[in-house]
C-alpha cells in the first residue's frame, strides 16, 4: 500500500488545517523511508508471496525493524517529537499519530509479515490480514482512501481560500487536483508494479 | 527507488502549491 497512505495524509489536512501537507505526507511515508536504506543494505528483505498472481501486493516484506509493532511505534514517536519541535504539541501529535497509522493500513494488506517486536525478538506470531491475498479488494481500498482523502482535502481547501477573500480559490482547486493526480497515477503505478 | 522519487515529487509540488493557500499557522513553541 502506497497511495492509500498519501490519501489518509490529505483527509488528515482537513481535519488538521495547521499542520502542513507536506509534513503528513512524509509522516505517513516514514516507516518506507526509513525502510529503503535497510532494504538497500539487507538488513530488511523482500520475497514474492508463492500465491501471488500479479505485481500488486505480490511480496512478503520481511521488514522486521521499520515495520514490526514497536518499531513502528519508536518511530512514530521519533517523527512526532522531532515534529513538536517545529510546529508545537498538537501538530507533534498529529503527525506521531499519521507515521503510525502506516502500520495500521499496512497490517490491512500485509501477508502476516509484521512482527511486534523490534528485529523479531522471541519469533513471536507475525501479523497481517492478508488483503493482498485479494488484489481487487486491497487496490479498491486503496482507491477509496485516495478519492476520499483528496475529496475532504478540497472541501477544506475550498473553505479555507473562501474565508480568505476567494482569491486563492483556483489554487485550493490545483491543489486537491494535485492531489487526485498523484495518488491515482501512484495506485496506478503500484498496480503494475512500476513501484515494485 | 521509484516509490522515493514519486513521494519525493508528491511531497514537493503539492506542498509548495498547499503551502501557498491561507491555512491557519500552527501553534507557537513557547
Amino acid at each position: 500500500m502506497i497511495a492509500g497512505h498519501f490519501g489518509l495524509a490529505a483527509g488528515v489536512k482537513a481535519k488538521e488545517p495547521a499542520v502542513p501537507l507536506w509534513a503528513l505526507m512524509l509522516a505517513t511515508s516514514w516507516l518506507d523511508v526509513v525502510f529503503v536504506p535497510l532494504f538497500l543494505t539487507g538488513v530488511e528483505t523482500i520475497e514474492k508471496a508463492p500465491d501471488a498472481t500479479g505485481p500488486y501486493g505480490a511480496d512478503i516484506i520481511h521488514a522486521n525493524y521499520t515495520h514490526s509493532l514497536f518499531g513502528a511505534i519508536v518511530l512514530s514517536l521519533v517523527f512526532g517529537f522531532v515534529a513538536r519541535r517545529f510546529w508545537g504539541d498538537r501538530a507533534g501529535v498529529v503527525l506521531g499519530l499519521v507515521a503510525f497509522s502506516h502500520w495500521v493500513l499496512d497490517l490491512l494488506v500485509h501477508r502476516g509479515d509484521l512482527p511486534i517486536l523490534i528485529g523479531n525478538v522471541g519469533h513471536l506470531p507475525t501479523l497481517g490480514f492478508g488483503l493482498w491475498r485479494y488484489p481487487a479488494v486491497s487496490a479498491t481500498l486503496e482507491l477509496l482512501l485516495v478519492l476520499g482523502g483528496a475529496w475532504l482535502y478540497w472541501r477544506a481547501a475550498r473553505a479555507t481560500a473562501e474565508a480568505a477573500g476567494g482569491a486563492q480559490r483556483a489554487r485550493a482547486d490545483l491543489s486537491a487536483a494535485l492531489i487526485l493526480i498523484f495518488g491515482l497515477g501512484t495506485l496506478a503505478a503500484d498496480l503494475s508494479g512500476f513501484l515494485s | 527507488m521509484a516509490y522515493l522519487i514519486e513521494l519525493f515529487l508528491f511531497i514537493v509540488v503539492v506542498g509548495i502549491v498547499d503551502a501557498g493557500l491561507p491555512w491557519p499557522r500552527p501553534e507557537k513553541r513557547q
